[in-house]
């Protein structure tokens, strides 16, 4: 009998509903209700119908008063629309980090770091029965399998913090699903039928694409919210006035590309093959007229150009980076001899970026910068050059090989990915035994990982530009550090439910069984181990930085950004 | 596994824990139990689960539910709650590490324990912790009786006082040591050369020190001589000299102002040539006219003169014997005062003696005539005085002609001659002599004086330099004067004496730093 | 890589400075000074500590102490150097008592395991990164097993019909798979071990039945994935190995250093 041959498309957003369990009367009601009752279904087109995109794209959730919804600086890929009930956020001050499930990693003291000593010998990631009890005024309860945190004492929360209600029809946390930003408030229900609707960010898109109304609602909010901020920290705008800046504001357009998450099909994907260059969408085509400058707000975009077959990569950028200056640059200044795009930008995954216009960079930016500052102009050779542009040249300097290992492998996410130089490895697991001598006996990574080019990225946390391991943690403890932005789990309120571990694309999150301090094995009432999600911290509670990059004899491990290509071709040093 | 390059996989859900010193016994057959030793080796293998007990409201009983992980067994936990499956105990495997470890401890107690052995036993001790071989002196009978007799022990103890002492008693010693272990900066501190304690050692057989310049400071033996280096205890290097000889500052006070650092380069130039000194002795004798003169007559033998003829080595050869008259020079030189008169001569050695004779010449003809012609004395007696008196004049004149004439100057006439190929015929004490008048009709001959060593700082060894002509260095055939001092000057020795004549130019070549050896016998 | 030559080009101008000014040292003291041969053992004995130290710090890995990377430079320079100390310790003569030969021999051992050592780091991990396949050395028993259970099930188990394929892993193969095999020759880089038996395996598959080449063609690769393994760990050992003797030897020379600095002390200045 021959099994028919599993040909491995593209998966279609929607061949796993968001919400399995959302019946069609949901949706009915879904649709009768506002702001979906307003919309439009016709202006939908035939393939994302507003129906589907609700069916697929949605979730329900009920809380009960006092239930935790969002935490302030978690990350987010989706928005949440109140449907009935009320919720509260909180304004100022903010809520401790104790009550958010986290706790502020405190560097060792001088007992604690002379204390490993002769912790040595306890057995790996044992706790403290007493440690693991407590419980910063937070309560849990297990609700439609999925885990709520609780306040406990409201009163008190609600008379220490300045709060304020949100009712049924409020919309909150689009801006953190479109832009992956941090949350910036906690939001939690305010009475026990809270229902609220959750709504990916790739149903969002669709919505906010098709329905006018809601795109101008998103629009003025983030505009009013984000924007501003973050332009004025760009180095691009930072000779703007505010009067011109907030021109610039006006006109910046926005937009979201990319199909699918990191945390999701990209593994399956990429493993199939089916991540090319050719299908990733594009957001700027070579040979297009610059009609705006894209600066990368979120995600990863490949430069590419194409060559006689197809495209070949040129380097990829991350967030913060800008892409089309150059040639824009070059217009203004040599209006007769104007040049398109020269490289191809597309997509990798999920991108948010921001479209600065030509006319607005032409008017306002251009002219701020001073003369040094512009990008060089493109000489008549090198735009029938075949070879890359200097800035571009890192492709070079890295070798093809190891930059196509990196996008395969998606590993310029990590900001502190664990390179290790195979050539000069000499395999003597000193980093191990120091992860270990540093985290309760226990090595947060392994040794192990993908190689090429005489380079491996271990299997360790790369501390991600973009950490999907903290979507979906029910209770918060996997956050990122308030000061240097380490990803850190605390494991105190980690519940052990293997969301963060089933995220990470890279598989750098384990759960690890537990122990008292007799070595015993912590069980549940029902005799199950008790899991923790480990991984990498960066050592943030140590002195010296990393251990394990500090304790390699051969200077062949580092901890480093691969966001960018510059780390790694200096440290290559070819 | 497609490519031999790619990674076997394995299990990448857990940490690999190469920190831990002990694995499961089950993990090289890739069964490695959850649970894992502990940190000493123990296997905490226990079962697959741990049965949990239920009971439903009403019951009293209970019953008890597997709970494995991999869902529950088919056989579930036995009646006492217990569950069916035990995990099979393993020996835990010690790591690569823990083996290491183990080693390093080996290693130390085995050294400890051969250390402990080798220094406690009396015999084995000594021939293990030698550095080297005593000097032959030092190890010989002799020095043990001599220090036996001196109140020391025989053996290493005669000088260590940790010597004769097992392992404790070593580091007893060391830690009474003076500068102590801990008293690094004495090292550098305390002058150099400082004596000590092993001096107390050696000063129990060696006399004093005695120093070549009494000035020089207290510096320890074992500065210069250097014992545990072999059979033959080396002479003291340059370097030891050069301490103070080569310290500009050292010299600077003891107000020598020359620093030596080699004989070639900065030894200075021989004192008696810096100092212009001139031999004092009154002889007067020419060696160019004795080497080089035509007249000189032949030897006995047929031979001309060379300076063999009066120049010999002593028993060792290293230094000549004192010229004498009576061996050297009477050969040609004879005492016969009276022309015709060949078998009397003058006595030599003192002028009271030649006074003597010549006061009582009848006697000493008398006597010559009895030896010579018995028959006739007195006739023979008063032949030879008229002779005498006939050329002289009177016995005080002869006298007088006899100390103060010289073959050149003194009374007019001469009392002998030295002309003709034969020996020459007495020419008067003054010929070669200084004679001076004293009271009225003596005279008074200075004692000739023959400098023995004029180098009196340095040895020298002639048998060493026969394979050099005595002219190379001695340049009589020029000296015409007694106050020559024939001796070359350093330039002449540094020919060969340095470092491109290839011959050794060591301080201890030469120089001797202590004053004869002493041996104390108390 | 450049990031390391650049620890050349600052390690070995110290390093011939340091010899130069101990050179320089040595003979304007050397013989001199009465308590030269003090001196120089004590910062000889100093540099050894500091060299010793190495192995301490790495049990310290969360003790902000710097890098091991710097650590380790120092370690190899100041080895270098003291082997410079070392010689003029001895005055560049060959001890001549029992003791001092053993003690000098235990030193030229572990300094020779150091420089084998730190060859042996910089020359196999390029190795290991070309053949074999990444593997972590504790992982490898279990991996090796799990070949030959797969190949016993493919030669010998209940559903290998071949008498041939049988036959030629018991004379041929069980023994290749039962345990590590060709250290020596792993070390040397050679493949004629292996090269021989996939050979013969080559011969039998060539007589063999559509059904017995399928299952050589598996056996064949499982032969080049143990092999694989037994190339990781022969190459993977010896960067362990060299350290079994430079350890081990170091403390064992300062147990020798401590009572060679107890008679020198007790046997030098004593006789009071």
């Amino acid at each position: 009998m021959s099994a028919p041959a599993i040909i491995l498309e593209r998966p279609q957003r929607w061949d796993a509903a968001f919400d399995p369990a959302l019946t069609e009367a949901d949706v009915d009601r879904l649709l009768a209700t506002a702001p979906f009752n307003a919309m439009q279904p016709l202006a939908f087109p035939k393939r994302t119908p507003l129906r589907e995109i609700l069916r697929n794209d949605a979730k329900l959730h009920r809380f009960r008063r006092g239930e935790i919804i969002v935490r302030q600086g978690d990350y987010g890929s989706s928005a949440f629309l109140i449907l009935n009930g009320a919720t509260r956020v909180v304004l100022k001050p903010d809520l401790p980090p104790a009550l958010l499930g986290r706790h502020a990693p405190v560097r060792k003291g001088l007992f604690r770091t002379l204390a490993q000593f002769w912790n040595g010998r306890r057995p790996p990631e044992s706790f403290a029965r007493s440690r693991l009890q407590a419980s910063a005024g937070l309560g849990a309860r297990v609700a439609d399998q999925e885990t709520r945190v609780f306040l406990q004492d409201l009163p008190r929360v609600l008379n220490a913090h300045r709060t304020e209600q949100m009712t049924a029809g409020d919309f909150f946390g689009e801006i953190a699903a479109l832009s992956r930003m941090p949350r910036t408030s906690t939001i939690f229900a305010d009475s026990d039928t809270a229902e609220l609707l959750e709504i990916r960010w790739q149903g969002l898109r669709d919505l906010m694409k098709y329905d006018d109304a809601l795109r101008r609602h998103i629009n003025r909010i983030y505009r009013e919210r984000a924007l501003a901020s973050y332009l004025r920290a760009t180095p691009l705008f930072r000779h703007l006035d505010k009067e011109r800046l907030d021109r610039v504001a006006e006109a910046v357009e926005f937009a979201t590309f990319g199909d699918y998450d990191w945390s999701g099909d990209y593994k399956r994907l990429a493993q199939a093959g089916a991540v090319r260059p050719e299908k990733e969408p594009g957001i700027v085509v070579e040979g297009d007229y610059p009609n705006g400058v894209v600066l990368l707000r979120a995600g990863f975009a490949r430069v590419s150009q194409k060559t006689g077959g197809g495209e070949r990569t040129l380097n990829y950028i991350g967030a913060g980076q800008i892409f089309g200056l150059r040639e824009i640059a070059h217009n203004w200044r040599e209006k007769n001899r104007p040049v398109n795009f020269q490289f191809s930008l597309r997509a990798i995954g999920y991108t948010h970026l921001l479209i600065v216009p030509t006319r607005v960079m032409e008017e306002i930016v251009l002219p701020s910068l001073p003369a040094r500052e512009l990008p060089p102009l493109w000489p008549a050779a090198e735009l029938s050059a075949e070879e890359p542009p200097p800035e571009l040249a890192r492709r070079e300097q890295v070798g093809a090989e190891i930059l196509e290992f990196l996008t395969e492998n998606r590993f310029f996410n990590g900001t502190a990915s664990m390179v290790i130089d195979l050539d000069r490895c000499t395999r003597c697991d000193d980093c191990v035994r120091a992860c270990a001598a540093t985290h309760d006996n226990n090595p947060r990574f392994l040794r192990h990982g993908p190689s090429a080019g005489g380079i491996m990225i271990a299997n360790a946390c790369m501390h991600c530009a973009d950490p999907v391991c903290m979507i979906g943690c029910p209770t918060g403890a996997i956050h990122r550090e308030s000061f240097a932005g380490q990803v850190v789990i605390n494991p105190i309120t980690c519940i052990g439910c293997k969301s963060c571990a089933n995220n990470c694309p890279y598989d750098a999150i384990r759960m690890v069984e537990i122990r008292d301090q007799s070595g015993e094995l912590m069980v549940d009432q029902e005799m199950r181990p008790i899991t923790k999600a480990t991984k990498c911290d960066l050592c943030v509670e140590n002195h010296g930085g990393p251990a394990c990059e500090r304790s390699c004899p051969h200077g062949a491990l580092t901890r480093m950004n691969l966001n960018q290509l510059d780390e790694l071709s200096r440290w290559l040093g070819k | 596994m497609n490519s031999p390059n790619s990674a076997p996989q394995f299990d990448a859900h857990n940490y690999a824990r190469p920190n831990q010193k002990w694995t499961c016994g089950h993990a090289c057959e890739g069964r490695a139990c959850r649970s894992g030793p502990d940190a000493w080796g123990r296997c905490q293998a226990t079962s697959e689960c741990r049965p949990v007990l239920e009971t439903k409201p009403g019951e009293t009983k209970g019953r008890w539910r597997c709970t494995r992980t991999e869902g529950a067994c088919d056989e579930g936990p036995l009646p006492d709650g217990t569950c069916c499956r035990p995990i099979p105990k393993c020996a835990p495997v010690p790591t690569l590490r823990v083996w290491r470890g183990r080693i390093t401890v080996g290693v130390v107690c085995l050294s400890s324990a051969l250390l402990l052995l080798l220094t406690g036993h009396p015999v084995w001790r000594n021939r293990f912790i030698n550095p080297g071989p005593v000097s032959r002196v030092h190890s010989s009978t002799a020095f043990t009786s001599r220090a036996l007799t001196n109140g020391a022990a025989g053996n290493c103890a005669a000088c260590h006082i940790a010597g004769d002492r097992g392992p404790d008693g070593i580091l007893q010693a060391a830690l009474q040591a003076r500068p102590g272990m801990l008293e690094l900066g004495e090292l550098i501190r305390q002058p150099a050369g400082h004596p000590t304690g092993m001096d107390t050692a050696c000063l129990r057989c060696h006399g004093g020190r005695n120093f070549h310049q009494p000035t020089a400071p207290l510096v320890s033996c074992s500065v210069c001589h250097a014992e545990h280096q072999g059979r033959v205890m080396a002479a003291a290097q340059d370097q030891n000299c050069g301490f103070c000889h080569a310290n500009s500052a050292t010299m600077t006070v003891a107000r020598r102002p020359a620093v030596i650092h080699h004989f070639a380069t900065d030894h200075p130039e021989f004192r008696f040539r810096t100092d212009q000194l001139a031999d004092p002795d009154t002889l007067r004798f020419n060696h160019a006219l004795h080497l080089t003169g035509a007249t000189m007559p032949r030897l006995p033998g047929g031979s001309k003169l060379d300076c063999a003829s009066c120049h010999q080595p002593d028993a060792t050869g290293a230094y000549m014997r004192p010229v004498k008259f009576a061996d050297h020079c009477r050969v040609c030189h004879s005492l016969q005062f009276d022309p015709d008169t060949s078998q009397l001569q003058l006595p030599h050695g003192s002028a009271g003696f030649v006074s003597a004779f010549l006061r009582s010449l009848s006697k000493q003809y008398a006597d010559l005539a009895a030896r010579e012609h018995p028959a006739d004395v007195t006739t023979f007696v008063q032949q030879k005085l008229a002779g005498l008196r006939a050329t002289v004049g009177s016995g005080e004149e002869l006298e007088r002609r006899v100390f103060f004439s010289s073959s050149v100057a003194g009374p007019e006439a001469r009392i002998g001659s030295l002309s003709g190929a034969t020996r020459a015929i007495f020419p008067g004490c003054a010929y070669c002599h200084e004679v001076k008048a004293a009271a009225p009709g003596n005279a008074i001959i200075t004692p000739p004086v023959q400098t023995e060593r004029w180098l009196g700082r340095a040895r020298f060894n002639h048998a060493k330099h026969t394979g050099v002509e005595c002219a190379q260095c001695h340049d009589a055939r020029h000296s015409q004067a007694t106050a020559d001092i024939l001796l070359p000057g350093r330039a002449a020795c540094v020919v060969c004496h340095s470092p491109a004549g290839g011959v050794r130019d060591a301080c201890s070549e030469c120089h001797t730093y202590h004053q004869p050896p002493q041996i104390a016998a108390r | 890589m450049k990031r390391h030559r650049r620890q050349l080009f600052t390690g070995l101008p110290l390093l011939l400075v340091a010899t130069v000014v101990t050179g320089y040292l040595h003979r304007r003291h050397a013989g001199a000074l009465p308590g030269y041969a003090f001196l120089t053992g004590w910062v000889l004995l100093a540099a050894m500590l500091v060299l010793t130290f190495y192995n301490v710090w790495k049990k310290l890995p969360f003790l902000p102490f710097g890098r091991s990377e710097f650590w380790l430079q120092l370690h190899l320079y100041l080895g270098y150097f003291t082997v410079v100390l070392f010689l003029v310790h001895l005055n560049f003569r060959p001890p001549r008592g029992v003791f001092e030969i053993v003690l000098a021999a235990l030193f030229t051992f572990v300094s020779a395991s150091g420089v084998v050592g730190i060859l042996l780091s910089r020359v196999l991990p390029r190795r290991l990164a070309t053949r074999g396949g990444e593997v972590i050395y504790e992982k490898i028993p279990a991996l090796r097993v799990a070949c030959r259970t797969q190949a016993e099930a493919l030669a010998v188990g209940p559903d290998s019909q071949s008498v041939v394929i049988g036959e030629f892993y018991l004379h041929r193969l069980a023994d290749f798979f039962a345990r590590p095999r060709n250290f020596w020759w792993h070390l040397a880089e050679s493949r004629r071990p292996v090269a021989a038996l996939l050979r013969e395996l080559e011969d039998v598959q060539r007589t063999g039945s559509e059904a017995e080449r399928v299952a050589l063609a598996k056996l064949a690769e499982l032969v080049r994935q143990k092999d694989g393994l037994d190339y990781h760990r022969s190459v993977q050992l010896s960067l362990k190995l060299w350290l079994f003797v430079h350890i081990p030897l170091t403390y064992g020379l300062l147990v020798f250093t401590a009572l060679h600095l107890a008679l020198v002390y007790g046997f030098s200045g004593g006789a009071r």
